[in-house]
């Protein structure tokens, strides 16, 4: 049987309107738990992005001149080939570095622009078997008189620090919003119900003149899927806002140098949150349908 | 049209509802259901729109076994079931077309089918210029009379009523009377429980008379006991 759209509307509508406190409350209760996880997802996203050169235990990059040559390219990657104390190492060409520049600084074409591939340095990026601060930066400063190379980086203490902290904060928030998201669900089950029992005579006669069960069910499932979806337009606004707010701000901070989180990024937040939304908004309702309108 | 085969309902406790009950009703029939309170009138209307499921036995409505009805076609069968009630059960913020279109709607019939029926059936109930009042503007002969062109908007072809002049004066309940006869004789099947004793005595229809679940009398053309 088709459900008719005006009637979907209709009632959805009514219902959202007669229970308007309790929608409010659970419209805001979703809206700051998704916030919550927006800014978690967020947040680890621009940790990654800050220090993506330092993943997986690189401890030193020796960036080689932009225009070193293929000679010296070949003999730095050979000494690092029989260094017993090297681990491993990654050889990142120009074409490569490019790649992350453009999509670190996608929010800023005119730096981009003004890039070109062969203006920017080759890098090795180097993990060695030993992770002690003396015994690594010896080991690094060997390569800084090699031919072609113009520097050697450390990833400094305070670095691994932020990574850390990075990693706590938004494990700390995302456990936040699990708890609020529960709270969410709870909160929109019980609106339902209420919206249940004031139209609990318009329901019994339903049943009474043969209206099928997804007739009465789908105007309360849909509303909690509403609940879930206005909550989720207020924290995707929170989240683009905060954004734009902190890219401003946060990036004056020496460490925080490269901690930027891309409006495509972003996006992909909100994907997540959308996922969400739908999911608390019609879990929660559905729940409460199955619960409490039996035939 | 509806059949039972020694049917029983027992609720928890061994209280029983119905005992081993057995009716053959014919399409067209006009039947009283009475006995005293709590003698399982109700229960035997209850287990026809199947908002109760037989203990034991059988029922049968409109030919086929609703013992074995799966849960998502109870509606379908409750489209060819009407059922009136004591307290009218009417919405009370629609007015009166559309606590009569209400039953229409939410089966999916189409606009159309809802402008021409609503109007047809207040017709027939007598109701026509009161279309546009609200049920707390209508009197109880009045409301019921919503009552059971909402039953019948969908031309059923069963009619139970449960006490439906329990509320009315004994004027008012020879109207409504009046008014479920026309229906039956539009071969519409009716199935009436009652406590009024006038009524059945100048109807004359079947009798079927309950007794603490037990059907105790089953007379054509009978009285009230």
């Amino acid at each position: 049987m088709a459900l008719k759209v005006d009637y979907l509307v209709r009632e959805t509508g009514q219902n959202l309107r007669r229970n308007i406190t309790l929608t409010v409350a659970a419209v805001l209760t979703i809206a700051v738990s998704l916030f919550l996880v927006g800014s978690g997802l967020m947040i680890r996203q621009g940790v990654q992005n800050a220090f993506q050169r330092w993943e997986g235990g690189i401890e030193f990059i020796i960036f080689m001149n932009p225009d070193a040559t293929e000679e010296q390219v070949q003999s730095i990657e050979d000494e690092l080939g029989s260094n017993p104390q090297i681990k491993d190492y990654t050889f990142v060409d120009q074409e490569e570095t490019y790649d992350e520049f453009v999509e670190l600084f996608s929010d800023q074409p005119n730096m981009v622009e003004s890039v070109e591939a062969e203006d920017l340095p080759p890098s090795f990026r180097v993990i060695p078997t030993n992770t002690d601060a003396d015994f690594v930066s010896e080991l690094g400063k060997n390569f800084e008189a090699s031919a072609g190379v113009r520097r050697v980086i450390f990833a400094a203490d305070s670095i691994k620090q932020v990574q850390r902290v990075g990693a706590w904060i938004s494990t700390g928030v995302l456990v936040m919003a699990i708890v609020l998201l529960t709270a969410a669900s709870l909160l929109i089950l019980n609106t339902i119900r209420m919206a249940m029992f004031a139209r609990r005579n318009e329901i019994e006669i339903m049943k009474l003149v043969g209206a099928t069960n997804s007739y009465i069910r789908i105007p309360f499932i849909l509303e909690g899927l509403v609940h879930g979806l206005v909550g989720m337009v207020i924290a995707a606004s929170l989240l683009f806002g905060g954004r734009a707010v902190l890219s401003d701000r946060v990036l004056d901070l020496p460490i925080l140098e490269n901690f930027v989180v891309t409006v495509n990024e972003t996006w992909v937040t909100v994907l997540v949150l959308l996922l969400v939304a739908i999911v608390v908004g019609t879990v929660g309702s559905a729940i409460a349908v199955s619960r409490f309108l039996d035939v | 049209m509806i059949k039972l085969e020694n049917v029983s309902k027992i609720y928890k406790g061994d209280v029983s509802a119905l005992l081993e009950a057995s009716a053959d009703i014919q399409k067209g029939e006009f039947v009283f259901l009475v006995g005293p309170s709590g003698s399982g009138k109700s229960t035997f209307l209850r287990l026809l729109t199947r908002e109760e499921v037989p203990t034991r036995g059988k029922i049968f409505v409109a030919g086929k076994d609703i013992g074995d009805l799966s849960k998502w076609k109870i509606p379908f069968l409750r489209r060819n079931i009407g059922s009136v009630f004591q307290d009218f059960k009417l919405l009370p913020n629609k007015d009166v077309a559309e606590n009569v279109a209400f039953a229409l709607e939410v089966i999916g019939r189409p606009k159309h089918v809802v402008k021409t029926q609503v109007p047809a059936i207040l017709e027939l109930v007598g109701l026509s210029d009161k279309a546009q009042n609200m049920p707390n503007e209508l009197s109880g002969g009045e409301q019921q009379r919503v009552s059971i062109a909402r039953a019948f908007v969908n031309r059923p072809l069963i009619l139970l009523a449960d006490e439906p002049t329990g509320n009315l004066d004994p004027a008012t309940s020879v109207g409504i009377m009046k008014l479920l006869d026309r229906i039956n004789r539009t071969g519409t099947t009716v199935v009436m429980a009652t406590h009024d004793r006038g009524i059945v005595d100048t109807m004359r229809r079947r009798v079927i008379e309950l007794d603490r679940g037990k059907i105790v009398r089953d007379q054509a053309r009978g009285v009230y006991e």
